[in-house]
């Protein structure tokens, strides 16, 4: 279960990533059913971050995979093609940066992160992933 | 002091969840919007309702667009004034700002010392009615916070 001391701790540990990668990003933290649970924005990264940020945490944690991976599902030449051309729902992206969070079995979030390029988001999501098992002391996955 | 740091919101989030949670003893939501109204932190306390967080930043939107506490409007959307001064019209306001309006008691706008609005602080899901708790007091007690 993700609740607001998990999602601060995951988000200290974004931002002290970040503040080393020198790029500043908004992190949303979000639960298994994609509702917002927290959502900080670094002083200095633009406006629209924090909104795309939850974006990308709403898709990984709807679809429970990283929300690079739902863009196959626009894939012209793959089955079940048709989800971009729908644009059924505001908060859809398939940009890379949203990642699920797994607790060994157990679905219990999802991050988003925004910053400067998608790769950098994706390696940030998987450094605060990985810290995330070291603080519940399980194996914690995407 | 012109624009709102990340540990200003903080700040600011962390007192309106003391207050919330010790004096009032309900879990709610609180976002801090800068002066663009963009958001800057949000926090959904445990055991708060999921839309609360929406209703939050839509309430620190509204508060930091229209640069007066959503106290001030919600008496323009207010029923019985309708056809007297206050309220006159101010029903078309329904629908307005992409969804983001939202003039429900909750969002107060933080100014500087020359008295600019520098950003906001909007609360929801604390219930109101009883004395003065209300989710006007959780972000009050946000912002005086930020001034202590």
């Amino acid at each position: 279960m993700m609740n607001l001391e998990a999602a601060k701790k995951l988000l200290q540990t974004g931002i002290e990533n970040a503040k080393e990668m020198g790029r500043p990003c908004s992190i949303a933290i979000v639960d298994e059913n994609g509702w917002l649970v927290a959502l900080h924005r670094m002083d200095g990264a633009p406006i629209p971050t924090p909104e795309i940020a939850r974006d990308k945490a709403w898709t990984a944690a709807v679809f429970r995979r990283p929300s690079s991976e739902v863009s196959a599902y626009g894939d012209p030449r793959a089955p079940g093609f048709g989800l971009n051309a729908q644009n059924w729902n505001e908060r859809l992206t398939t940009i890379p940066g949203g990642m699920p969070i797994w607790n060994e079995s157990h679905f219990i979030g999802a991050i988003g992160v925004c910053s400067e390029t998608p790769e950098e988001d994706v390696i940030l999501c998987q450094k605060v992933i990985k810290e995330m098992g070291a603080i519940l002391n399980r194996k914690v996955g995407i | 002091m012109n624009e709102l740091t990340l540990e200003q919101a903080l700040k600011m989030i962390e007192a309106a969840e003391r207050w919330a949670r010790d004096i009032a003893g309900s879990p709610c939501s609180i976002a801090v919007v800068d002066k663009a109204g963009a958001a800057i932190a949000v926090h959904r306390m445990d055991g708060a309702g999921m839309a609360t967080t929406d209703i939050a930043i839509e309430k620190a939107w509204t508060a930091v667009a229209f640069k007066m506490p959503t106290l001030m409007g919600s008496r323009w959307l207010d029923p019985r004034n309708i056809g007297k001064l206050l309220g006159d019209h101010a029903m078309g306001m329904i629908g307005r700002g992409k969804g983001r309006l939202c003039f429900i008691p909750g969002g107060i706008p933080v100014t500087n010392e020359e008295n600019e609005v520098i950003g906001a602080i909007g609360c929801s899901g604390v219930p109101s009615g009883v004395g003065d708790i209300s989710d006007t007091s959780a972000s009050q007690a946000g912002v005086t916070a930020l001034y202590e």
